[in-house]
């Protein structure tokens, strides 16, 4: 067994003034599996990682015990120091005698040692009994799957490619840009959806790294990052491929409001991607229009904003004004959700421009005039406290983005969450588009409704995240662990001792341990590089089946029996 | 217009907020180099002074943390804490930078943190750094400090220094990424708002770091001028915001920071009248909407639209007096907070004034234009998603040819 070298660090008196650090090393000197036990003035000073490395060179210790301060005092410090002078990070373990023991004892030296002995004590018997996971590595796949050509798969793709990644690009419709190729002016632009969208699609048409399947759709997908298996299935039959990473990019869908507003029975009553199509063909010819605001949103059934439609009403109703001489815009709102400079200006240019805005309360809608066609709009003026009449032959109802129900069922073939309105979970908001299936990237109103350029910025970032583990070569479990500093390793499953009750499955945030049929038996199996080593496993498994090496159950019970040792 | 760009490049990336980290993390990922230029001893920006994040109510820096240790582990991001950058100059393929590391008393890489400098002086200058700060060590107020160098003389590891002078390195970088973040601008100017007036009046990342469970009241919601619990507070949103004579724009990361703020407040002591002064409740991200539902639901904040037209302080510590309209009932109504907190007044930090070095082409809200890259806060008002979204895309914008 690898024999451990132990250095306490007086810390300039900070410990040594209060813990009898001469007596823990008559203690510890004992152990017959500790080499030697040196008490230093300091660790984190210059040049004391050099020598630290020097001592456990010249014994040949393969594992060092630090006895120092906190791991948010100067600890990391020390680590990152013997890192750099090359000790194994993984061999070096610390116990804080410092803040944990000296500090918050400071009136009780007798205590403080005793604590500070118990915790190195603990440590010690943790390194005589650790094992190593033997980290498994994975060929990377050099391409990745882009799912969805609307504004956020096309800026991944073209992302991707333009460094240097091949990629495959799939969308259900026969051309790229998705919901954006109807809208006519993208805010606050005067752009139309399709011109906006040209430098990416020349980019798609052009690039020999990107190949694009129209009419196409993922049958199924298998494995994890870095090997995913794909079948896709379009006009000229299926495809297999195998890529390293996926990009969900789906969109979303227009939620058709039947039965609010007189939607679907009344004339002229129509939602705001209507009106696009129809400014697109310049029919929207009207003396007044109406827009009313979160039409089926942030409401009890969708009790969420969908972000675009405030600003998309601001454009189409400066629109008409600007098209139609001699006519009006309303807006009819609750808040108006402008957020930032940008849009925030957009708003104010609006106003100047001549738009009016009359805020209602939610309990008390609009109701709307006119048989078969509509005549005009009753509302309630919450700020003014008055009903007002329009007359109005164009009602426009801003209606949200609804999740797509195909989102939701390649989230499930992926493993990845979905929120409770069926948009797709990112996995924190440090990580906007990482999901908790490594390797699996979310961007665009799949994710959450967006903007064109918020989704184009999406396509972008999922693209670099991609791109950063793509051009790894290898991944394994700890390169694929967002944890800095020591990094534990994954479970392992004991194929002899699993009952296959599937507890770990069950419990497994990951989705890393899955049963597996062995002849007549179920057993638990951990796919290795999705496993975070967070126990959650171990501490379920009814038969011990399911272990970390680096922190077992041998491990825990000889750090237990060790703390008790005296008591007993 | 196929561009496969496997040159290694350095990326300048100015300011170590939650834009700035992401940014440099992204491009260290994809193989190219980093200086990241910090402002403060630490990284981490504003989101670092956070006490929890919203919807989610969870601390704030423990996910943060996580990514300021993933910068200070990689080696192709070197990190150039209490810097600014002086200058920026273009040359051929790039540019070069000044970069000017503020003279620090006491020397981080030296200081144990054992607080004997704080012992010995007698004037209370010599204090521990804010709680998040990596390594934590002692920091001493030149300004007030008497020169008696006690402080030298029991410092262990010699750490202290009292004739260390500012550094000043050029670096080349083949791009930059303006990463900045956002700065409160002074309310002073706009007398109504009574800033400066009471020490109950406090702008939100005041009361932020007020209220902080890891900060100096550990949790405590108490009033800055006797302790005692508060019986009332009002956030004022959109102060000094959206509004002409001083911030055209929304700041958008204000509604939500009250309504956690409040929500806080309400939980930890739910007999505190806790009441929300808003123009629009912008509520647009994942979940965003439900957090403000939970009050209309009647969990106890009250939301009143309106905006206040005078802040006043009371005579003999009776509070604060408010002026303001409900603008949905259309009642006037003056009436009495123990505390104020005004909310709003962020601006791109580039449009600080005096400048604060070198800096790109600013629009004439002061954010960076799109002549140059950035993202996060200087780039439009933006909360901790939208950074790291605007991040990666600007790392990428850097690493491939722009089209």
């Amino acid at each position: 067994m690898a024999k451990i070298g132990v250095i306490l660090c007086n810390c300039f008196g900070e410990i040594g003034n209060t813990v009898n650090l001469e007596s823990i090393r008559e203690r510890i000197a004992s152990d017959p599996s500790v080499d030697f036990v040196s008490i230093r003035e300091s660790l984190c000073q210059p040049g004391d990682s050099a020598a630290v490395h020097a001592l456990v060179r010249e014994r040949g210790i393969g594992k060092v015990l630090l006895g120092a301060c906190s791991p948010y005092g100067r600890m990391e410090i020390v680590r990152q120091g013997l890192a750099k002078e090359g000790v194994d990070a993984r061999t070096v373990r610390a116990v804080d005698l410092r803040e944990g023991c000296a500090w918050i004892h400071g009136k009780d030296p007798v205590a403080a040692t005793r604590k500070a002995a118990n915790q190195l004590d603990m440590e010690l018997a943790l390194l005589q009994n650790m094992q190593d996971s033997r980290d498994v590595a994975i060929g990377v796949q050099r391409e990745a799957l882009v799912i969805g050509a609307g504004p956020a798969g096309l800026s991944a793709a073209c992302g991707l490619a333009r460094m240097g990644i091949r990629v495959h690009l799939v969308d259900r419709g026969t051309a790229p840009g998705g919901l954006l190729n109807v809208v006519t002016k993208v805010y606050p632009t005067e752009l139309s959806g399709p011109e906006k969208l040209k430098p990416l699609v020349e980019m798609t048409g052009s690039s020999p790294l990107i190949r694009f399947y129209g009419k196409t759709k993922v049958a199924s997908i298998k494995g994890y990052a870095g090997d995913f298996k794909v079948t896709l299935t379009g006009p000229e039959g299926s495809a297999a491929l195998r890529v390293g990473a996926v990009v969900l990019a789906t969109g979303a869908r227009l939620l058709f409001p039947q039965g609010l507003y007189g939607y679907g029975k009344t004339k002229n009553v129509i939602t705001q991607m209507e009106m696009e199509r129809q400014l697109a063909t310049g029919k929207a010819a009207c003396k007044t229009a109406v827009f009313i605001q979160c039409v089926g949103a942030r409401c009890a059934e969708r009790p969420y904003c969908s972000t675009i439609c405030c600003p998309m009403s601001l454009k189409n109703a400066m629109r008409i004004l600007d098209e139609v001489p001699g006519s009006k815009a309303v807006i009819l709102h609750r808040d108006i959700m402008t957020p930032g400079s940008v849009l925030e200006a957009f708003y104010r240019k609006a106003l100047h421009r001549g738009v009016q805005f009359i805020r209602f309360d939610a309990d008390r809608p609009p109701e709307i005039r006119g048989d078969g066609q509509v005549s005009g709009v009753e509302v309630f003026d919450v700020l003014s406290g008055v009903t007002r009449s329009i007359e109005t032959d164009l009602l426009v109802l801003s209606t949200p983005l609804v999740a797509d129900p195909e989102s939701a069922a390649l989230a499930r073939m992926l493993e990845i969450p979905v929120d409770k309105h069926g948009f797709i979970a990112e996995v924190y908001p440090v990580h906007p588009v990482e999901t908790r299936n490594d390797g699996v990237f979310i961007c665009g109103t799949a994710r959450w409704p967006a903007s064109s350029d918020q989704a184009i910025a999406q396509g972008e970032a999922a693209a670099v995240k991609a791109a950063s583990f793509l051009g790894t070569g290898t991944v394994s479990a700890l390169t694929l662990s967002r944890v800095p500093g020591i990094k534990l390793g994954h479970a392992q499953a004991d194929a002899e001792a699993c009952t296959g009750c599937g507890n770990c499955v069950a419990v497994c945030p990951y989705e890393a341990c899955k049963l597996q049929r062995v002849g007549q038996r179920s057993v638990s199996r951990v796919i290795k590089v999705r496993c975070k080593a967070c126990g959650s496993c171990a501490s379920v498994c009814p038969n011990g089946a399911m272990q970390i090496p680096e922190q077992n159950y041998r491990v825990t019970g000889a750090m237990i029996r060790r703390a008790f040792r005296e008591v007993r | 217009m196929q561009t496969t760009d496997k040159k290694t490049k350095t990326v300048l990336v100015v300011g170590g907020g939650v834009a700035g980290i992401s940014a440099a993390l992204d491009l260290a990922g994809n193989g190219h180099r980093v200086h990241l230029v910090e402002r403060g001893y630490d990284l981490g920006g504003q989101v670092a002074k956070l006490d929890k994040f919203y919807p989610t109510d969870h601390c704030a820096f423990c996910p943060l943390w996580t990514e300021i240790r993933r910068c200070k582990e990689d080696e192709a991001i070197a990190i150039h804490p209490l810097s600014r950058v002086e200058t920026l100059e273009q040359q051929p393929g790039g540019y070069r930078a000044v970069v000017v590391q503020s003279a620090c008393v006491v020397d981080p890489s030296l200081c144990i943190n054992c607080g004997r400098c704080e012992t010995a002086c007698p004037k209370s200058v010599a204090k521990p750094i804010w709680e998040h700060a990596y390594p934590p060590v002692h920091v001493i107020d030149g300004n007030r400090c008497g020169d008696c160098r006690a402080c030298v003389e029991v410092c262990p590891t010699k750490a202290i220094a009292f004739d260390r002078e500012e550094q000043r390195v050029a670096l080349d970088a083949d791009e930059v990424i303006w990463a900045a973040g956002f700065d409160e601008v002074s309310l002073a100017p706009m007398k109504e708002y009574g800033w400066g007036t009471h020490p109950d009046i406090l702008t939100s990342l005041e009361f932020e770091a007020w209220k902080a469970e890891a900060g100096d009241n550990q949790g405590k919601i108490i009033r800055r001028s006797d302790g005692a619990v508060p019986r009332s507070i009002l956030f004022v949103q959109c102060a000094g915001a959206r509004d002409l004579r001083l911030l055209p724009h929304c700041s958008a990361v204000c509604c939500m920071h009250a309504l956690k703020q409040a929500q806080w407040v309400k939980r930890r002591h739910p007999d505190i009248d806790c009441v929300i002064l808003y123009t629009d409740l912008r509520t647009v991200g994942r979940d965003y909407y439900e957090y403000a539902l939970r009050d209309f639901n009647g969990n106890g904040v009250r939301l009143v639209r309106g905006r206040s037209s005078l802040i006043t302080p009371l005579p003999d510590g009776n509070g604060i007096a408010v002026k303001y309209e409900d603008t949905i009932t259309g009642k006037r109504e003056i009436r009495q907070f123990d505390m104020v907190v005004l909310n709003g007044n962020l601006q791109s930090s580039l449009a600080s004034k005096p400048a604060p070095g070198a800096r790109p082409e600013l629009s004439g809200e002061g954010f960076v234009t799109a002549a140059a890259v950035s993202c996060g806060f200087v780039m439009e008002p933006a909360d901790v998603t939208e950074s790291a979204i605007q991040a990666a895309s600007a790392a990428l914008r850097t690493i491939t040819d722009k089209n």
